[in-house]
Protein backbone atom coordinates (compact mmCIF):
# COMPACT_ATOMS: atom_id res chain seq x y z
CA UNK A 1 0.00 0.00 0.00
CA UNK A 2 2.54 2.37 1.27
CA UNK A 3 4.57 1.79 -1.92
CA UNK A 4 1.90 2.31 -4.25
CA UNK A 5 1.11 5.68 -2.28
CA UNK A 6 4.85 6.69 -3.20
CA UNK A 7 4.68 5.34 -6.78
CA UNK A 8 1.43 7.93 -7.16
CA UNK A 9 3.16 10.99 -5.24
CA UNK A 10 6.51 10.17 -7.61
CA UNK A 11 4.36 9.74 -10.74
CA UNK A 12 2.31 13.04 -10.11
CA UNK A 13 5.62 14.86 -9.33
CA UNK A 14 7.11 13.62 -12.29
CA UNK A 15 3.92 15.06 -13.72
CA UNK A 16 4.41 18.34 -12.60
CA UNK A 17 7.73 18.07 -13.65
CA UNK A 18 7.09 17.36 -17.24
CA UNK A 19 7.16 21.05 -18.75
CA UNK A 20 10.26 21.79 -17.08
CA UNK A 21 12.11 18.74 -17.97
CA UNK A 22 11.31 18.80 -21.27
CA UNK A 23 11.91 22.38 -22.50
CA UNK A 24 15.10 21.87 -20.30
CA UNK A 25 15.72 18.76 -22.53
CA UNK A 26 15.26 20.23 -25.50
CA UNK A 27 17.23 23.31 -25.15
CA UNK A 28 20.05 21.33 -24.39
CA UNK A 29 19.79 18.61 -27.25
CA UNK A 30 19.64 21.67 -29.40
CA UNK A 31 22.64 23.67 -28.08
CA UNK A 32 25.07 20.44 -28.04
CA UNK A 33 23.56 19.83 -31.85
CA UNK A 34 24.79 23.43 -32.44
CA UNK A 35 27.83 24.54 -34.49
CA UNK A 36 28.72 26.63 -31.65
CA UNK A 37 28.81 23.92 -29.48
CA UNK A 38 31.34 21.70 -32.04
CA UNK A 39 33.21 24.93 -32.83
CA UNK A 40 34.15 25.95 -29.34
CA UNK A 41 35.22 22.01 -28.36
CA UNK A 42 37.11 21.49 -31.33
CA UNK A 43 38.98 24.65 -30.48
CA UNK A 44 39.40 23.98 -27.01
CA UNK A 45 40.69 20.40 -27.02
CA UNK A 46 43.04 21.51 -30.10
CA UNK A 47 44.85 24.35 -27.50
CA UNK A 48 44.80 22.47 -24.57
CA UNK A 49 46.80 19.78 -26.40
CA UNK A 50 49.12 21.78 -27.64
CA UNK A 51 49.85 23.74 -24.74
CA UNK A 52 49.73 20.77 -22.17
CA UNK A 53 52.40 19.19 -24.51
CA UNK A 54 54.33 22.38 -25.08
CA UNK A 55 54.81 22.39 -21.43
CA UNK A 56 56.07 19.04 -21.00
CA UNK A 57 59.99 19.82 -20.55
CA UNK A 58 59.26 23.22 -18.62
CA UNK A 59 55.86 23.20 -16.94
CA UNK A 60 54.49 22.60 -13.41
CA UNK A 61 51.35 20.61 -12.86
CA UNK A 62 49.93 23.96 -11.05
CA UNK A 63 51.07 26.30 -13.90
CA UNK A 64 49.46 24.08 -17.08
CA UNK A 65 46.17 23.24 -14.75
CA UNK A 66 45.87 27.22 -14.10
CA UNK A 67 46.65 28.28 -17.52
CA UNK A 68 44.25 25.84 -18.85
CA UNK A 69 41.83 26.48 -16.43
CA UNK A 70 42.33 30.78 -16.87
CA UNK A 71 41.05 30.24 -20.41
CA UNK A 72 37.23 29.57 -19.26
CA UNK A 73 37.63 33.07 -17.81
CA UNK A 74 39.02 34.87 -20.34
CA UNK A 75 38.32 33.13 -23.55
CA UNK A 76 35.58 30.48 -23.60
CA UNK A 77 33.54 32.89 -21.22
CA UNK A 78 32.89 34.42 -24.44
CA UNK A 79 31.14 31.38 -25.96
CA UNK A 80 29.10 31.38 -22.30
CA UNK A 81 28.34 34.85 -22.60
CA UNK A 82 27.15 34.68 -26.58
CA UNK A 83 24.77 31.41 -25.34
CA UNK A 84 24.04 32.30 -22.06
CA UNK A 85 22.41 36.29 -23.18
CA UNK A 86 20.45 34.93 -25.75
CA UNK A 87 18.41 32.10 -24.05
CA UNK A 88 15.32 33.81 -23.48
CA UNK A 89 15.57 37.39 -25.50
CA UNK A 90 16.03 35.57 -28.72
CA UNK A 91 12.75 33.30 -28.31
CA UNK A 92 10.61 36.18 -27.63
CA UNK A 93 7.85 36.00 -29.86
CA UNK A 94 6.15 33.14 -31.48
CA UNK A 95 8.76 30.38 -30.66
CA UNK A 96 7.93 31.56 -26.57
CA UNK A 97 4.72 31.70 -27.80
CA UNK A 98 4.04 28.51 -29.35
CA UNK A 99 5.74 26.93 -25.99
CA UNK A 100 3.86 29.28 -23.28
CA UNK A 101 0.61 28.80 -25.09
CA UNK A 102 0.67 25.24 -23.69
CA UNK A 103 0.46 23.63 -20.26
CA UNK A 104 3.36 25.66 -18.92
CA UNK A 105 3.91 28.27 -16.34
CA UNK A 106 6.27 31.14 -16.82
CA UNK A 107 8.29 29.52 -13.69
CA UNK A 108 8.65 25.88 -15.62
CA UNK A 109 10.12 28.06 -19.12
CA UNK A 110 12.02 30.02 -17.03
CA UNK A 111 13.85 27.85 -14.95
CA UNK A 112 14.08 25.17 -17.70
CA UNK A 113 16.07 27.58 -19.37
CA UNK A 114 18.17 28.55 -16.37
CA UNK A 115 18.56 24.43 -16.07
CA UNK A 116 19.47 23.89 -19.09
CA UNK A 117 22.25 26.85 -19.80
CA UNK A 118 23.79 25.79 -16.17
CA UNK A 119 23.82 22.10 -17.49
CA UNK A 120 25.08 22.86 -20.48
CA UNK A 121 28.01 24.97 -19.18
CA UNK A 122 28.62 23.01 -16.58
CA UNK A 123 28.74 19.52 -19.29
CA UNK A 124 31.46 21.38 -21.40
CA UNK A 125 33.43 22.36 -18.55
CA UNK A 126 33.31 19.09 -17.31
CA UNK A 127 34.47 17.40 -20.81
CA UNK A 128 37.39 19.70 -21.41
CA UNK A 129 38.64 20.03 -17.72
CA UNK A 130 38.79 16.24 -17.59
CA UNK A 131 41.16 16.12 -20.68
CA UNK A 132 43.09 18.63 -19.28
CA UNK A 133 43.65 17.01 -15.80
CA UNK A 134 44.25 14.32 -17.73
CA UNK A 135 46.73 15.66 -19.72
CA UNK A 136 48.22 17.56 -17.28
CA UNK A 137 48.82 14.90 -14.35
CA UNK A 138 51.44 13.16 -16.95
CA UNK A 139 53.66 16.22 -16.46
CA UNK A 140 56.71 15.32 -14.15
CA UNK A 141 56.70 18.40 -12.16
CA UNK A 142 53.80 17.49 -10.06
CA UNK A 143 53.10 20.50 -7.58
CA UNK A 144 49.61 19.76 -6.77
CA UNK A 145 47.32 18.25 -3.94
CA UNK A 146 44.60 16.23 -4.89
CA UNK A 147 42.22 18.67 -2.74
CA UNK A 148 43.47 21.26 -4.11
CA UNK A 149 42.85 20.82 -7.73
CA UNK A 150 39.19 20.00 -6.92
CA UNK A 151 39.31 23.10 -5.34
CA UNK A 152 40.39 24.76 -8.30
CA UNK A 153 38.44 23.00 -10.44
CA UNK A 154 35.26 23.23 -8.72
CA UNK A 155 35.98 27.38 -8.15
CA UNK A 156 35.98 28.02 -11.94
CA UNK A 157 33.06 25.88 -12.45
CA UNK A 158 30.90 28.21 -9.36
CA UNK A 159 32.44 30.90 -11.38
CA UNK A 160 31.06 29.88 -15.14
CA UNK A 161 27.86 29.24 -13.20
CA UNK A 162 27.63 32.36 -12.06
CA UNK A 163 28.25 33.58 -15.28
CA UNK A 164 25.16 31.22 -17.07
CA UNK A 165 23.09 32.79 -14.58
CA UNK A 166 24.40 36.32 -14.98
CA UNK A 167 23.91 35.47 -18.82
CA UNK A 168 20.29 34.34 -18.76
CA UNK A 169 19.39 36.26 -16.04
CA UNK A 170 19.98 39.67 -18.56
CA UNK A 171 18.06 37.46 -21.65
CA UNK A 172 15.07 37.79 -19.63
CA UNK A 173 15.49 41.45 -18.13
CA UNK A 174 16.95 43.08 -21.38
CA UNK A 175 14.67 43.49 -24.67
CA UNK A 176 17.02 41.83 -27.17
CA UNK A 177 20.26 39.48 -27.36
CA UNK A 178 22.53 41.78 -29.05
CA UNK A 179 21.77 44.46 -26.02
CA UNK A 180 21.82 41.22 -23.75
CA UNK A 181 25.44 39.52 -24.92
CA UNK A 182 27.23 43.69 -24.70
CA UNK A 183 25.75 44.02 -21.68
CA UNK A 184 27.22 40.76 -20.21
CA UNK A 185 30.38 41.49 -21.83
CA UNK A 186 30.79 44.51 -20.14
CA UNK A 187 29.64 43.33 -16.67
CA UNK A 188 32.16 40.33 -16.88
CA UNK A 189 35.27 41.91 -18.12
CA UNK A 190 34.70 44.83 -15.77
CA UNK A 191 34.43 41.93 -12.71
CA UNK A 192 37.58 40.64 -14.28
CA UNK A 193 39.38 43.54 -14.31
CA UNK A 194 37.96 46.41 -12.88
CA UNK A 195 36.34 44.88 -9.49
CA UNK A 196 39.98 44.49 -8.37
CA UNK A 197 41.33 47.81 -8.72
CA UNK A 198 37.98 49.48 -7.05
CA UNK A 199 38.63 47.19 -3.74
CA UNK A 200 36.27 43.72 -4.75
CA UNK A 201 38.79 41.68 -5.72
CA UNK A 202 37.34 38.79 -3.77
CA UNK A 203 34.26 38.99 -6.45
CA UNK A 204 36.66 39.41 -9.30
CA UNK A 205 37.60 36.36 -11.68
CA UNK A 206 40.46 37.86 -12.33
CA UNK A 207 42.10 37.61 -8.69
CA UNK A 208 40.92 34.00 -8.46
CA UNK A 209 43.12 33.29 -11.69
CA UNK A 210 45.86 34.92 -10.08
CA UNK A 211 44.90 32.96 -7.19
CA UNK A 212 45.04 29.08 -8.81
CA UNK A 213 48.36 28.21 -8.64
CA UNK A 214 48.20 28.35 -5.17
CA UNK A 215 44.90 26.46 -4.84
CA UNK A 216 45.97 23.74 -6.99
CA UNK A 217 49.14 23.48 -4.45
CA UNK A 218 46.65 22.66 -1.98
CA UNK A 219 46.30 26.88 -0.32
CA UNK A 220 42.94 27.50 0.94
CA UNK A 221 42.30 30.63 2.76
CA UNK A 222 39.48 32.50 4.12
CA UNK A 223 38.93 34.66 0.80
CA UNK A 224 38.62 31.90 -1.04
CA UNK A 225 35.36 30.88 1.20
CA UNK A 226 34.32 34.89 0.45
CA UNK A 227 34.23 34.29 -3.25
CA UNK A 228 32.89 31.33 -2.98
CA UNK A 229 29.61 33.03 -0.94
CA UNK A 230 29.83 35.68 -3.74
CA UNK A 231 29.57 34.28 -6.37
CA UNK A 232 26.82 31.62 -5.02
CA UNK A 233 25.11 35.20 -4.22
CA UNK A 234 25.40 36.79 -7.12
CA UNK A 235 24.04 33.72 -9.21
CA UNK A 236 21.16 33.26 -6.24
CA UNK A 237 20.05 36.96 -6.84
CA UNK A 238 20.14 36.46 -10.49
CA UNK A 239 18.14 33.77 -10.76
CA UNK A 240 15.26 34.85 -8.51
CA UNK A 241 15.17 38.46 -9.40
CA UNK A 242 15.13 38.24 -13.11
CA UNK A 243 12.31 34.69 -12.57
CA UNK A 244 10.04 37.37 -10.80
CA UNK A 245 10.73 40.04 -13.55
CA UNK A 246 9.74 37.26 -16.26
CA UNK A 247 6.48 36.33 -13.97
CA UNK A 248 5.61 39.93 -14.14
CA UNK A 249 6.43 41.23 -17.28
CA UNK A 250 4.37 40.81 -20.85
CA UNK A 251 6.27 38.99 -23.24
CA UNK B 1 -28.07 30.81 -23.36
CA UNK B 2 -25.90 27.72 -24.20
CA UNK B 3 -22.29 27.13 -21.74
CA UNK B 4 -20.13 30.01 -22.31
CA UNK B 5 -16.27 28.44 -23.13
CA UNK B 6 -14.86 32.38 -23.46
CA UNK B 7 -16.10 35.40 -21.96
CA UNK B 8 -14.49 38.70 -22.00
CA UNK B 9 -15.43 42.14 -19.40
CA UNK B 10 -14.46 45.16 -20.10
CA UNK B 11 -11.25 44.08 -21.49
CA UNK B 12 -8.58 46.26 -21.86
CA UNK B 13 -4.73 46.21 -22.93
CA UNK B 14 -2.41 49.42 -23.22
CA UNK B 15 1.02 48.82 -23.92
CA UNK B 16 3.40 50.90 -22.20
CA UNK B 17 0.94 53.93 -21.39
CA UNK B 18 1.35 54.51 -24.94
CA UNK B 19 -0.90 52.39 -27.28
CA UNK B 20 -4.08 51.19 -26.21
CA UNK B 21 -4.49 47.45 -28.19
CA UNK B 22 -7.42 46.91 -27.21
CA UNK B 23 -10.04 48.90 -25.19
CA UNK B 24 -13.26 47.99 -23.38
CA UNK B 25 -13.63 44.42 -24.96
CA UNK B 26 -17.00 42.76 -24.05
CA UNK B 27 -17.47 39.53 -25.82
CA UNK B 28 -19.05 36.15 -25.55
CA UNK B 29 -18.39 32.36 -27.07
CA UNK B 30 -20.77 29.66 -26.54
CA UNK B 31 -19.80 25.74 -26.33
CA UNK B 32 -20.10 24.59 -29.74
CA UNK B 33 -19.78 27.82 -31.52
CA UNK B 34 -17.36 28.37 -34.53
CA UNK B 35 -16.68 32.54 -33.75
CA UNK B 36 -15.11 34.37 -36.35
CA UNK B 37 -12.73 37.18 -34.44
CA UNK B 38 -12.56 40.15 -37.71
CA UNK B 39 -10.89 43.12 -38.07
CA UNK B 40 -8.23 44.83 -40.12
CA UNK B 41 -4.58 44.64 -39.53
CA UNK B 42 -3.21 46.09 -36.61
CA UNK B 43 -6.70 46.13 -35.01
CA UNK B 44 -5.91 44.57 -31.65
CA UNK B 45 -6.69 40.95 -32.86
CA UNK B 46 -3.49 39.02 -32.14
CA UNK B 47 -3.03 41.21 -28.62
CA UNK B 48 -6.74 39.48 -27.97
CA UNK B 49 -5.60 36.06 -28.64
CA UNK B 50 -2.64 36.90 -26.35
CA UNK B 51 -4.60 37.82 -23.40
CA UNK B 52 -7.51 35.22 -24.02
CA UNK B 53 -4.30 32.69 -23.53
CA UNK B 54 -3.28 34.53 -20.50
CA UNK B 55 0.33 35.07 -22.78
CA UNK B 56 0.00 38.53 -21.49
CA UNK B 57 -2.19 40.61 -18.33
CA UNK B 58 -4.74 42.63 -18.57
CA UNK B 59 -4.38 46.38 -17.80
CA UNK B 60 -8.25 46.07 -17.11
CA UNK B 61 -11.23 44.13 -17.27
CA UNK B 62 -10.57 39.87 -17.37
CA UNK B 63 -10.81 37.13 -19.55
CA UNK B 64 -12.77 33.88 -18.54
CA UNK B 65 -11.99 30.21 -20.01
CA UNK B 66 -14.23 27.53 -18.99
CA UNK B 67 -15.54 29.91 -16.07
CA UNK B 68 -12.31 30.78 -15.03
CA UNK B 69 -9.95 33.89 -15.53
CA UNK B 70 -6.99 33.29 -17.37
CA UNK B 71 -3.97 34.06 -16.04
CA UNK B 72 -0.16 33.41 -17.43
CA UNK B 73 -0.58 30.75 -14.25
CA UNK B 74 -3.15 29.12 -15.59
CA UNK B 75 -1.56 25.95 -16.85
CA UNK B 76 -4.26 23.81 -16.48
CA UNK B 77 -6.70 25.68 -18.43
CA UNK B 78 -4.27 26.10 -21.38
CA UNK B 79 -4.48 22.30 -20.76
CA UNK B 80 -7.36 22.16 -22.53
CA UNK B 81 -7.34 24.60 -25.09
CA UNK B 82 -5.36 24.29 -28.51
CA UNK B 83 -3.20 27.58 -30.48
CA UNK B 84 -2.38 28.48 -34.14
CA UNK B 85 -0.01 31.13 -34.05
CA UNK B 86 -0.27 33.21 -37.47
CA UNK B 87 3.16 32.64 -38.27
CA UNK B 88 4.23 29.29 -36.30
CA UNK B 89 7.73 29.33 -35.65
CA UNK B 90 9.17 25.75 -34.30
CA UNK B 91 12.93 24.92 -32.72
CA UNK B 92 14.33 24.29 -36.91
CA UNK B 93 16.30 21.46 -35.34
CA UNK B 94 13.63 19.08 -34.18
CA UNK B 95 11.73 16.72 -36.62
CA UNK B 96 7.83 17.06 -37.06
CA UNK B 97 7.65 13.58 -34.48
CA UNK B 98 10.33 15.41 -32.22
CA UNK B 99 7.82 18.32 -32.31
CA UNK B 100 5.13 16.87 -31.76
CA UNK B 101 6.32 14.92 -28.74
CA UNK B 102 7.97 17.52 -27.06
CA UNK B 103 4.45 18.90 -27.63
CA UNK B 104 2.72 16.24 -26.37
CA UNK B 105 5.60 16.39 -22.65
CA UNK B 106 4.54 20.44 -22.36
CA UNK B 107 0.85 18.60 -21.78
CA UNK B 108 2.02 15.98 -19.19
CA UNK B 109 0.61 13.57 -21.96
CA UNK B 110 2.18 10.05 -21.09
CA UNK B 111 4.68 8.09 -23.50
CA UNK B 112 1.94 6.01 -24.97
CA UNK B 113 -1.10 8.55 -25.79
CA UNK B 114 1.83 10.85 -27.00
CA UNK B 115 2.83 7.92 -29.75
CA UNK B 116 -0.28 7.08 -30.60
CA UNK B 117 -1.57 10.80 -31.44
CA UNK B 118 1.33 11.97 -33.29
CA UNK B 119 1.54 9.18 -35.39
CA UNK B 120 -2.15 9.79 -36.18
CA UNK B 121 -1.93 13.77 -36.38
CA UNK B 122 1.23 13.63 -38.94
CA UNK B 123 -1.20 11.31 -40.78
CA UNK B 124 -4.11 13.61 -41.16
CA UNK B 125 -2.36 16.64 -41.62
CA UNK B 126 -0.32 15.16 -44.76
CA UNK B 127 3.21 15.19 -43.43
CA UNK B 128 4.09 11.46 -43.07
CA UNK B 129 6.23 11.70 -45.64
CA UNK B 130 8.46 14.34 -44.07
CA UNK B 131 7.80 13.47 -40.39
CA UNK B 132 11.81 12.92 -40.02
CA UNK B 133 12.70 15.67 -41.81
CA UNK B 134 14.37 19.08 -40.05
CA UNK B 135 11.22 22.03 -39.97
CA UNK B 136 14.09 23.99 -41.38
CA UNK B 137 13.37 22.92 -44.30
CA UNK B 138 9.79 23.36 -44.79
CA UNK B 139 7.41 25.59 -46.63
CA UNK B 140 4.61 27.98 -45.42
CA UNK B 141 2.06 25.43 -45.90
CA UNK B 142 4.14 22.55 -44.34
CA UNK B 143 4.71 24.73 -41.17
CA UNK B 144 0.67 25.75 -40.79
CA UNK B 145 0.20 22.25 -41.04
CA UNK B 146 2.71 20.67 -38.01
CA UNK B 147 1.33 23.86 -36.32
CA UNK B 148 -2.26 22.61 -36.97
CA UNK B 149 -1.32 18.88 -35.61
CA UNK B 150 0.60 20.67 -32.65
CA UNK B 151 -2.88 22.46 -31.83
CA UNK B 152 -4.48 19.31 -31.87
CA UNK B 153 -2.14 17.40 -29.63
CA UNK B 154 -3.79 17.26 -26.13
CA UNK B 155 -7.53 17.22 -28.29
CA UNK B 156 -8.35 20.09 -26.62
CA UNK B 157 -12.31 21.63 -26.12
CA UNK B 158 -11.23 24.69 -27.55
CA UNK B 159 -9.11 25.54 -30.66
CA UNK B 160 -7.50 29.21 -31.30
CA UNK B 161 -6.60 30.26 -34.39
CA UNK B 162 -4.82 33.45 -35.39
CA UNK B 163 -4.99 34.34 -39.12
CA UNK B 164 -4.59 30.36 -39.78
CA UNK B 165 -4.92 31.00 -43.93
CA UNK B 166 -2.75 33.70 -44.01
CA UNK B 167 0.32 32.92 -46.84
CA UNK B 168 -0.88 30.08 -47.74
CA UNK B 169 -1.63 29.32 -51.53
CA UNK B 170 -5.33 28.62 -52.29
CA UNK B 171 -5.37 25.21 -52.02
CA UNK B 172 -3.77 25.52 -48.72
CA UNK B 173 -6.13 27.83 -47.56
CA UNK B 174 -9.19 25.88 -48.74
CA UNK B 175 -7.71 22.55 -46.97
CA UNK B 176 -7.43 24.52 -43.93
CA UNK B 177 -10.77 25.89 -43.63
CA UNK B 178 -12.37 22.89 -44.52
CA UNK B 179 -10.57 20.86 -41.93
CA UNK B 180 -11.47 23.82 -39.27
CA UNK B 181 -15.35 23.30 -40.44
CA UNK B 182 -14.36 19.67 -39.47
CA UNK B 183 -13.48 20.65 -36.16
CA UNK B 184 -16.41 22.58 -35.39
CA UNK B 185 -18.76 20.00 -35.60
CA UNK B 186 -16.84 18.44 -31.92
CA UNK B 187 -15.14 21.58 -30.85
CA UNK B 188 -15.29 25.41 -29.66
CA UNK B 189 -13.12 27.50 -32.27
CA UNK B 190 -11.68 30.81 -32.32
CA UNK B 191 -10.43 31.95 -35.27
CA UNK B 192 -9.18 35.33 -36.50
CA UNK B 193 -9.39 36.89 -39.53
CA UNK B 194 -9.19 40.29 -41.88
CA UNK B 195 -10.33 37.45 -44.74
CA UNK B 196 -13.73 38.18 -44.96
CA UNK B 197 -15.04 35.31 -47.24
CA UNK B 198 -13.13 33.07 -44.61
CA UNK B 199 -14.95 33.93 -41.80
CA UNK B 200 -18.28 33.67 -44.10
CA UNK B 201 -17.58 30.62 -45.03
CA UNK B 202 -16.87 28.97 -41.59
CA UNK B 203 -18.25 30.86 -38.74
CA UNK B 204 -21.57 30.43 -36.90
CA UNK B 205 -20.52 33.84 -34.76
CA UNK B 206 -18.96 37.05 -35.39
CA UNK B 207 -17.39 39.68 -33.70
CA UNK B 208 -15.61 42.37 -35.03
CA UNK B 209 -13.16 44.67 -33.38
CA UNK B 210 -11.61 48.15 -35.10
CA UNK B 211 -8.87 50.44 -33.33
CA UNK B 212 -9.01 47.88 -30.33
CA UNK B 213 -13.03 48.51 -29.64
CA UNK B 214 -14.99 45.36 -29.96
CA UNK B 215 -17.88 46.88 -32.41
CA UNK B 216 -20.34 43.80 -33.28
CA UNK B 217 -20.32 40.30 -31.10
CA UNK B 218 -23.18 38.02 -32.60
CA UNK B 219 -24.44 35.69 -35.33
CA UNK B 220 -23.38 36.71 -39.03
CA UNK B 221 -26.92 36.40 -39.68
CA UNK B 222 -27.49 39.12 -37.62
CA UNK B 223 -24.63 41.59 -38.53
CA UNK B 224 -25.89 41.13 -42.34
CA UNK B 225 -28.99 42.05 -41.70
CA UNK B 226 -27.43 45.21 -40.09
CA UNK B 227 -26.27 46.18 -43.17
CA UNK B 228 -30.25 45.27 -45.07
CA UNK B 229 -29.73 48.44 -47.72
CA UNK B 230 -32.97 47.56 -49.88
CA UNK B 231 -30.92 46.41 -53.38
CA UNK B 232 -31.41 44.16 -55.49
CA UNK B 233 -28.33 43.50 -58.27
CA UNK B 234 -29.06 42.21 -61.33
CA UNK B 235 -26.67 40.99 -64.12
CA UNK B 236 -28.47 41.08 -67.49
CA UNK B 237 -28.42 39.90 -71.24
CA UNK B 238 -30.14 41.79 -74.14
CA UNK B 239 -30.99 45.56 -74.40
CA UNK B 240 -31.68 47.02 -70.71
CA UNK B 241 -32.59 50.18 -72.08
CA UNK B 242 -35.84 49.82 -71.82
CA UNK B 243 -36.15 48.02 -68.44
CA UNK B 244 -34.73 50.95 -67.14
CA UNK B 245 -37.34 53.28 -68.64
CA UNK B 246 -39.70 51.30 -67.01
CA UNK B 247 -38.23 51.14 -63.68
CA UNK B 248 -38.07 55.08 -63.70
CA UNK B 249 -41.64 54.98 -63.86
CA UNK B 250 -42.42 51.97 -61.28
CA UNK B 251 -44.13 53.73 -57.99
CA UNK B 252 -41.47 50.92 -55.61
CA UNK B 253 -38.47 51.70 -57.35
CA UNK B 254 -36.48 54.46 -55.02
CA UNK B 255 -33.53 54.81 -57.42
CA UNK B 256 -30.88 52.57 -59.54
CA UNK B 257 -27.71 52.50 -61.26
CA UNK B 258 -25.99 50.79 -64.21
CA UNK B 259 -23.05 48.66 -63.87
CA UNK B 260 -20.94 48.30 -66.86
CA UNK B 261 -22.97 47.17 -69.79
CA UNK B 262 -25.18 44.71 -67.93
CA UNK B 263 -25.47 45.08 -64.60
CA UNK B 264 -28.06 47.05 -63.42
CA UNK B 265 -28.36 47.79 -59.19
CA UNK B 266 -32.39 48.52 -58.13
CA UNK B 267 -32.95 50.07 -54.77
CA UNK B 268 -36.93 49.25 -53.79
CA UNK B 269 -39.00 51.27 -51.08
CA UNK B 270 -38.03 49.92 -48.07
CA UNK B 271 -41.51 48.80 -46.93
CA UNK B 272 -41.67 46.70 -49.60
CA UNK B 273 -40.70 43.07 -48.39
CA UNK B 274 -37.51 41.36 -50.35
CA UNK B 275 -39.16 38.20 -51.43
CA UNK B 276 -41.88 40.96 -53.12
CA UNK B 277 -39.54 42.89 -54.55
CA UNK B 278 -37.44 40.30 -56.07
CA UNK B 279 -40.55 38.72 -57.69
CA UNK B 280 -41.74 42.32 -59.21
CA UNK B 281 -37.95 42.49 -60.35
CA UNK B 282 -38.03 39.20 -62.69
CA UNK B 283 -41.63 39.65 -64.01
CA UNK B 284 -40.13 42.90 -65.15
CA UNK B 285 -37.05 41.48 -67.01
CA UNK B 286 -39.32 38.99 -68.67
CA UNK B 287 -42.02 41.19 -69.49
CA UNK B 288 -38.87 43.29 -71.42
CA UNK B 289 -37.81 39.62 -72.97
CA UNK B 290 -34.23 40.25 -71.35
CA UNK B 291 -31.78 36.85 -70.03
CA UNK B 292 -31.97 37.21 -66.25
CA UNK B 293 -27.75 35.96 -66.05
CA UNK B 294 -27.67 36.71 -61.86
CA UNK B 295 -29.99 38.06 -59.16
CA UNK B 296 -28.64 38.69 -55.97
CA UNK B 297 -29.32 40.95 -52.47
CA UNK B 298 -26.32 42.79 -51.88
CA UNK B 299 -27.38 42.43 -48.07
CA UNK B 300 -25.90 38.73 -48.23
CA UNK B 301 -22.35 40.00 -48.21
CA UNK B 302 -20.11 40.16 -45.31
CA UNK B 303 -18.22 42.55 -46.81
CA UNK B 304 -20.65 45.17 -47.19
CA UNK B 305 -21.93 44.60 -43.50
CA UNK B 306 -18.07 44.63 -42.17
CA UNK B 307 -17.22 47.55 -44.03
CA UNK B 308 -20.88 49.64 -42.94
CA UNK B 309 -19.67 48.84 -39.23
CA UNK B 310 -16.47 49.98 -40.10
CA UNK B 311 -18.15 53.56 -41.55
CA UNK B 312 -20.51 53.52 -38.04
CA UNK B 313 -18.00 53.19 -35.88
CA UNK B 314 -15.83 55.61 -37.68
CA UNK B 315 -18.72 58.12 -38.08
CA UNK B 316 -19.22 57.48 -34.02
CA UNK B 317 -15.78 58.23 -33.44
CA UNK B 318 -15.97 61.65 -35.12
CA UNK B 319 -19.04 62.73 -33.29
CA UNK B 320 -17.08 61.19 -29.69
CA UNK B 321 -14.30 63.74 -31.05
CA UNK B 322 -16.51 66.80 -31.75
Amino acid sequence: MKSRVGSSEQASRREALGPFWAIARADLKGLFRSRITYGWLLAAVFIEVVTTLGSRSNGTTSSVVTSGLSDYIYVWSLVIIGLAASSVSSEVGELADSILSKSVTRFDYVLAKFASRVAYTLIGFSVLTALLVGLTLRLEADDYTVLGLASAILLIALTLVMLTTLGVGLSIVLPNSVTAIVTLLLLWYSMTIFFPVIGLGLLSPGSLVSNLPDIVKGAWNWGNWETVAGFVAISGASTALSSAYFYMKDI
Amino acid sequence: MGQRVIEMDNLTKIFGEKLIAVNNVNLAVEKGAIFGFLGPNGAGKTTTIRLLLGLIRPTAGEVRVFGERMTPESSSLRRRMGYLPTNPRFPSKMTPITYLDFVGKLFRLGREVRMERLSSLIRSVGLLGDSSREIAGFSTGMVTRLGLAAALMNDPELLIFDEPTSGLDPAGRKSTLDLIAELGKEKTIFVSSHILSDIDRICTDVGVISEGKGIFSGSIKDMKKRTRSHVVRLELEGDAGKFCESLRATKWVAGFETRGGFGVDITFDPVMPMADAIREVTNLVSAHGLDLISISSSTSSIEDAFMELLRDEESRGFLRAG
